[in-house]
């Protein structure tokens, strides 16, 4: 509702935009909210916040960092190893394939190129390609029997990402902030850490709020400057430019204030310009790594060109989070991973550039004592099928897409550490056993937020609606800690 | 907080009919007695039945709560049934002191309960559902207007002859009507605002725009008696008028230039044609009785055959655009087609029901109305009526929906400028096939002889017919196979060149083709056995229909007059029905459509409605703060023919509409006190610009303003960090960023309306303003204040470049070169008045101080990306950009008094 019905509890929360301050008092206040409206039609317009919001129950995670490994990396190669492969390699496959680029297909095996090794306490398979991961292994819960079904990237990118194989719906980051806020008043509650490559496929649909409120939508942060839209200002009015323009704004709007005694609404519009240029300075100290450790910028491999890029975007992702930002998304480049072609020289070179970094972000985070409360993600939207795709000689051949059975990991935030979860065929195509399909996985991290996947809902259309929306989801405890 | 005590004693004891039916209705009838369903043998419909009690024996033992199991299971969340369902506690406290006062009914009971169309005495008796009855204007005090003691104001006065009451003249009646609720508040009326205030308030609300300092100044210096009436006749003459009521009336149609449903999201090429016809109709203040009755049947109105027509008949068809908004997927690929068009004929209900009816008829899709008066089966009668249109038999994708507006003369015309072209291109096509041959031959030559025979057969050979021998042989002379039209040019350029200047001239040929345009409309085929059937869906599942139903109007609404609506008008070549159902709602006697009306145009004055619930008029909508108010704008608007002008000034000339928004802090406080959320109107609000209209007026103080109206949208695009502006989308095929530019020569300077609206994406300046998204459409705008809308306006590219063009026009049009002229000139232009002297001291020492940064850190010249707006170039320059941009951000611009 406008101006002329907004109440002083509206005003209040409004005023808040990011959060601010008084956290306590505004739960006190949403609390009363909920107990003293009756059910009422949509016709109100709602006004949403970010303050930080309790869950449905106790959480173990706080954030989550995800590391986006769009295009889908060969899980045979990285994570499954499939000896069966290796004794039928360049023969004609046993099975029945699904393929999805016909005109490239072919029956022929193809063992994987690479060689896995037993790595950690646990034991973990490792193929040669990701020596860093290797030495984290205990740390992670590698999932072998992940699902979605849907045989192209972008269907499959939105099952994972907004828990359905189509488009226009809130995304995980979008859910987890419009049910928790976020734990900070001076920094966008979800932000989206893009490749200087270039965007992932779908682009920006990757962090849409879809129908949730756009306040609720990921924050793009760009590669390089300015990293978020609007953020910064042009070059010409950073410091005192822009602090003298702020400040003769702000006496122009109370003089106006006075002469407007008690318009809560233009009370909170000065507010908000005071957050949004705090917003600027908080935002800029916490993506400036200059401050951080050489040994820090070395766990992430910041200090070596092949890694740099990936590893400052790690390590961006965890000043992000220790700010209380509640959910951090990095990508690779437009398909990084798919690899149809050229998969021996491609697949190794996609894992050089985010070996390091991904790997130091874990072993930084545990060092820091925030791995407990922070979900760490590694995985794209697919894996590849065991048979060759365009046979044109070794050096060409590559791998084609198969969302029937692929390999991801977590990490942190209550999952169990180093254990592997769930299993493919013999050749690696099907998931067979412990499989955990995208809305497994949504129900089972909403949960460690706290989150009843069942409850968590926005009502849109007379209709609720939610991120698991319908599908007949499993909580997978048997990867949860007791 | 404590759970509100239930209200009982205003209203007298607690009665099963007016108390505990509506709850009961809303959450346990439909296991507890409709659709023949009485879960555990109980049925909660009638007292009686209660009382009767179910397997468990008796549901009430009235006098004892306690030992009620309909209290005590409810108090208990054992019901209803399912996670989340529990009963708010106001409502359990009800049950309980209904049945501790010994469960009461109103009068005696049936002993069956009636079917879902035999409503209550309680349900008929809603208010909104009674024919509308123009009030008698009571009589007021003049001292309701007076609560300033007459204390000068900044800037000039109204005159105030009417102010407070003339002796012995009529008040306004809306000032009756608000002025006897501020009275008996021990309220009144703040004083008028001064005049800079009022043109200001008048221009924003008509226009969506600024007054010029000129108009500002020309209205505070016209001492006419009637210079505010003037005032308001110009404005409503102003072609800008129907661009901003348009806009109201396009965000409750939900107006979008994309299909939707799907993220596809195709592009709906011709819905700017509605569009216009809006603007166009409001105006021409086409009577709005017409303007209804055309969107919801101007096909019926035009004879076919939809060709040739003229304008009057394009504009009734066009009219038909309202009911092509809803968003519609079923072009789409992959979508499941039942589910898809059912949901193209909900929304299309929903868009009707929620604009001109004003209660949620959507909600018994499924089942009955669990709060309001309206079976399912009214809601597939009303179906009915537009069912013929749709045809799920014969579906009609968006684009099979589309008229030509081409006229068989035009067409005839096409057809001869085509013929024209024809010659030129069978000339290419000869010469081509020379070219080819005489490369070929050149190609040849170059072979060994034996071989030049057989290769000029293969080549000359369609490929489906090559011998292997053939395909062998070309594959070995790859650039004999690889000859075609396609690579010539790789072989003689200038053969190739040569071919291209004929292509071009055809085209150019073609370009003197009369450019064939299109409407969406919505209209019936004719088919063969009668119009679509309509038939109830079973929990609103098109897979289960049950009874087919006729067109009918609501029944609680057809009780009060008949209405009759026929299955196939004999007189027309369509059914007639919608043709029919339009006539019933502007019939002057539906209780519904000319209230929902006059409230929709309050709220666009008031920022809020006389009711709060635009469109929400039933038993959960908030109840109209002045009924009768309601009842006389509504029973004003059918008498003055349905004028949308007229009604505006009517309002407009009270002086609840002209009095001031600021009073002294003494006074707001005790006024505050008594009535915070200014429901009864003792001053007038203070709103925030809507998205539009901030980015409509930045463009307008700029200067840059493009007034050009309608046609095809500006395009939008996505920029590198996923924001959408304005601009030409001159991504690849792949979706990447070519880096390319262009131009759109003024066309991004245009009004808001005119950008075009993808559903999926909205320009992202306007959705952090809280332009909404069509879903299907919008009922009431929020109006947020968030940290991202100062961001916006602090380093946005677009807030910047206002700043500057502001900052360049200022420094054209003050007179003089000092700053004292540009800050006057700045504040004239911005807040349509001058600087104080506080103002003006801030502001000049303001300019010295960014002068002074600015020749003192000289910014680098900064390399700036082709459509983008460099910075300015020196620190004059900068320092008044930074003043200019102060103005336009400053609260004083967001929000209206």
């Amino acid at each position: 509702m406008t101006s002329t019905t907004c109440n002083s509890r509206r005003h209040f929360l409004a005023q808040s935009g990011f959060g601010l301050g008084s956290v306590a008092l505004a739960w006190l206040l949403k609390q009363d909210n909920l107990l003293a409206s009756p059910p009422k039609p949509d016709l109100d317009p709602k006004s949403f916040d970010l303050l930080p919001r309790r869950p449905h129950f106790e959480p173990r995670a706080k954030a989550m960092i995800s590391m986006f490994m769009q295009g889908g990396p060969s899980h045979m190669d990285l994570f499954d190893p499939k000896p069966a492969l290796d004794k039928l390699d360049g023969q004609k496959f046993p099975g029945e394939i699904k393929f999805d680029n016909a005109a490239q297909a072919s029956p022929k095996v193809l063992a994987s190129p690479w060689k896995f090794q037993k790595h950690g306490q646990c034991g973990m398979d490792v193929s040669e390609l990701l020596p860093h991961f290797a030495g984290i292994v205990d740390d992670v819960c590698l999932l072998r029997g992940m699902h979605t079904g849907v045989n192209n990237h972008g269907q499959s990118i939105y099952a994972l990402q907004n828990g359905r194989v189509l488009g226009g719906r809130p995304t995980l980051g979008s859910w987890l902030t419009y049910a928790l806020g976020a734990e900070t008043s001076n920094l966008p509650a979800f932000m989206a850490l893009t490749d200087p490559r270039g965007l992932p496929v779908l682009g920006v649909a990757n962090w849409e709020n879809g129908w949730l409120p756009s306040l609720f939508q990921g924050t793009a942060v760009r590669s390089k400057e300015p990293r978020i839209p609007n953020l910064d200002p042009p070059t010409h009015l950073r410091g005192p430019a822009q602090e003298n323009y702020l400040s003769f704004l702000d006496k122009l709007n109370r003089d106006h204030l006075r002469d407007h005694p008690g318009e809560t609404d233009l009370q909170a519009r000065i507010a908000s310009y005071e957050l949004a240029a705090k917003m600027q300075t908080a935002a800029k100290e916490a993506m400036d790594i200059t401050g951080e450790s050489a040994a820090t910028k070395a766990l992430y491999g910041i200090d070596v060109p092949a890694t740099a890029e990936f590893g400052t975007r790690c390590l961006i992702a965890r000043r992000l989070v220790e700010r209380g930002v509640r959910f951090v998304q990095l990508y690779t480049g437009n398909q990084t991973w798919d690899h149809h072609g050229s998969i021996r020289t491609g697949l190794p070179a996609a894992c050089k550039y985010i070996d390091k970094g991904s790997a130091g972000l874990v072993t930084d985070l545990k060092a820091r004592g925030l791995l407990d409360s922070t979900v760490v993600h590694w995985g794209g939207e697919m894996g590849r099928l065991p048979v060759i795709q365009n046979d044109v000689g070794p050096a060409r051949v590559g791998r084609d897409h198969n969302t029937y059975g692929f390999s991801m990991w977590v990490a942190g935030g209550g999952f169990k550490n180093g254990i592997t979860y769930g299993e493919t065929d013999e050749f690696g195509h099907h998931a067979v056993k412990d499989i955990v399909n995208h809305y497994d996985y949504h129900a089972t991290l909403l949960h460690l937020f706290g989150l009843d996947y069942k409850k968590l809902v926005f009502k849109r259309n007379a209709t609720e609606m939610s991120l698991v929306d319908g599908q007949n989801a499993r909580l997978v405890n048997e990867i949860l800690r007791g | 907080m404590a759970a509100p005590a239930a209200k009982t004693a205003a209203t007298g004891p607690l009665t099963f009919e007016k108390d505990i039916r509506p709850i009961l209705k809303a959450n346990c009838f439909h296991c507890h007695g409709e659709e023949g369903k009485t879960k555990g043998g109980l049925d909660v419909r009638l007292r009686h039945l209660i009382a009767k009690g179910g397997e468990q024996g008796a549901a009430i033992v009235p006098g004892k709560a306690e030992k009620s199991l309909l209290f005590t299971m409810v108090r208990d969340g054992e019901m209803p049934k399912g996670q989340g369902k529990k009963l708010p506690p106001e409502k359990i406290e009800l049950l309980r002191q209904w049945i501790a006062g010994g469960a009461k009914v109103a009068r005696a009971e049936p002993a069956k309960p009636g079917a879902a169309d035999e409503f209550t005495p309680e349900e008929r008796a809603h208010w909104a559902f009674q024919p509308v009855k123009r009030p008698e204007v009571p009589s007021i005090q003049s001292s309701v207007f007076s609560n300033q003691s007459g204390k000068e104001r900044s800037g000039s006065q109204l005159n105030t002859e009417n102010w407070p009451l003339k002796t012995g003249s009529k008040p306004h009646p809306i000032d009756a009507f608000i002025g006897q609720k501020l009275a008996a508040a021990k309220l009144s009326f703040s004083p008028p605002a001064d005049r800079a205030t009022l043109i200001r308030r008048a221009n924003f609300d008509l226009l969506g725009l600024p007054p010029s300092p000129a108009e500002v100044e020309a209205f505070e210096k016209d001492t006419s008696p009637d210079a505010y009436e003037k005032l308001l006749d110009r404005l409503l003459a102003s072609p800008h008028y129907g661009e901003r009521w348009g806009r109201h009336w396009l965000d409750i149609a939900g107006y979008a230039d994309s299909d939707g449903y799907t993220d596809t999201d195709t592009e709906r090429k011709w819905a700017w044609k509605y569009r216009d016809y809006v603007i166009r109709s409001l105006n021409a203040d086409k009577p709005f009785r017409e303007f209804i009755v055309e969107q919801i049947a101007g096909d019926e109105l035009v004879k076919p055959p939809h060709k040739n027509l003229p304008p009057a008949d394009v504009d009734k068809l066009t009219a038909t655009g309202f009911l092509r908004m809803a968003p519609d997927g079923t072009a789409n690929a992959g979508v499941e087609q039942k589910v898809a068009r059912n949901a193209v004929v909900a929304d299309t209900i929903k868009v009707v029901s929620s604009s001109l009816l004003g209660v949620t008829v959507g909600c018994a899709q499924c089942h009955n109305h669990k709060h309001d008066p309206i079976p399912q089966a009214d809601y597939y009668r009303m179906r009915a009526v537009f069912e013929p249109g749709f045809d799920l038999r014969t579906w009609r994708t968006p684009n099979a929906r589309l008229v030509s507006l081409m006229s068989d003369e035009a067409r005839a015309k096409a057809a001869e400028v085509e013929k024209e072209a024809k010659i030129i291109e069978d000339a290419r096509l000869k010469k081509q096939n020379e070219f080819i041959d005489e490369v070929l031959e050149k190609e040849l030559l170059k072979r060994p002889e034996e071989l030049r025979t057989p290769l000029r057969e293969a080549y000359k050979t369609v490929v489906a017919k090559r011998t292997p021998a053939q395909v062998k042989l070309l594959k070995e002379h790859p650039t004999v196979m690889q000859l075609s039209p396609g690579s010539l040019y790789l072989y003689e350029q200038k053969k190739a060149d040569e071919l291209k200047k004929q292509t071009d001239e055809a085209a150019k040929i073609r370009e003197k083709k009369p450019a064939e345009e299109f409407i969406p409309v919505f209209n019936e085929t004719a088919a063969k056995d009668g119009p679509a059937p309509t038939f109830l869906f079973h929990r609103g599942d098109p897979d289960q229909p049950k009874q087919q139903l006729k067109p009918g109007d609501l029944t609680i609404l057809a009780a009060l007059r008949p209405v009759d609506l026929p299955e196939k008008d004999a007189a027309l070549p369509t059914s007639g029905r919608r043709l029919a159902y339009a006539r019933a709602l502007t019939d002057g006697q539906h209780p519904l459509t000319s209230r929902v009306l006059v409230n929709r145009i309050w709220m666009h004055h008031f920022g809020r409605g006389i009711v709060a619930s635009p469109s929400d008029f039933g038993t959960l909508g908030e109840r109209p703060t002045h009924p009768e108010l309601l009842d006389w704008l509504a029973s004003e608007f059918v008498a003055q023919g349905w004028s949308l002008k007229k009604l505006h000034k009517v309002i407009m000339t009270s002086a609840a509409y002209r009095q001031a928004s600021q009073l002294s802090n003494a006074e707001f406080r005790i006024s505050n006190s008594k009535d915070p959320d200014n429901k009864l109107l003792w001053r007038h609000p203070i709103r925030r610009l809507d998205a539009e209209q901030l980015r409509d007026a930045q463009l307008f103080v700029s200067g840059r303003l493009n007034p050009k109206p309608g046609g095809a949208p500006v395009p939008i695009m996505t920029d590198e960090t996923g924001q959408v502006v304005v601009g030409v989308n001159t991504d690849d095929t792949a979706g990447r960023p070519s880096g390319k530019f262009v131009g759109l020569n003024g066309e991004e300077f245009r009004r808001s309306l005119y950008v075009q609206m993808r559903r999926s994406k909205p320009l992202g300046l306007m959705e952090t303003f809280d332009a909404p998204r069509m879903e299907p459409n919008c009922e009431l705008r929020n109006a947020s204040t968030v940290a991202p809308q100062s961001l916006a306006l602090m380093n946005g590219e677009f807030a910047l470049a206002q700043a500057k063009f502001f900052a360049e026009r200022v420094a054209k049009e003050a007179g003089d070169s000092t700053d004292e002229s540009k800050v006057s000139r700045a504040w004239q232009l911005a807040f349509s008045r001058r600087p104080n002297s506080t103002e003006m001291s801030d502001a000049l020492g303001f300019l010295s101080k960014q002068r002074a940064h600015f020749t003192a850190n000289a910014p680098k010249e900064a390399k700036v990306a082709k459509g983008k707006e460099p910075p300015p170039t020196n620190a004059e320059e900068h320092a008044l950009t930074g003043l200019c941009q102060a103005l336009l951000t400053a609260n004083r611009f967001l929000y209206v008094e």
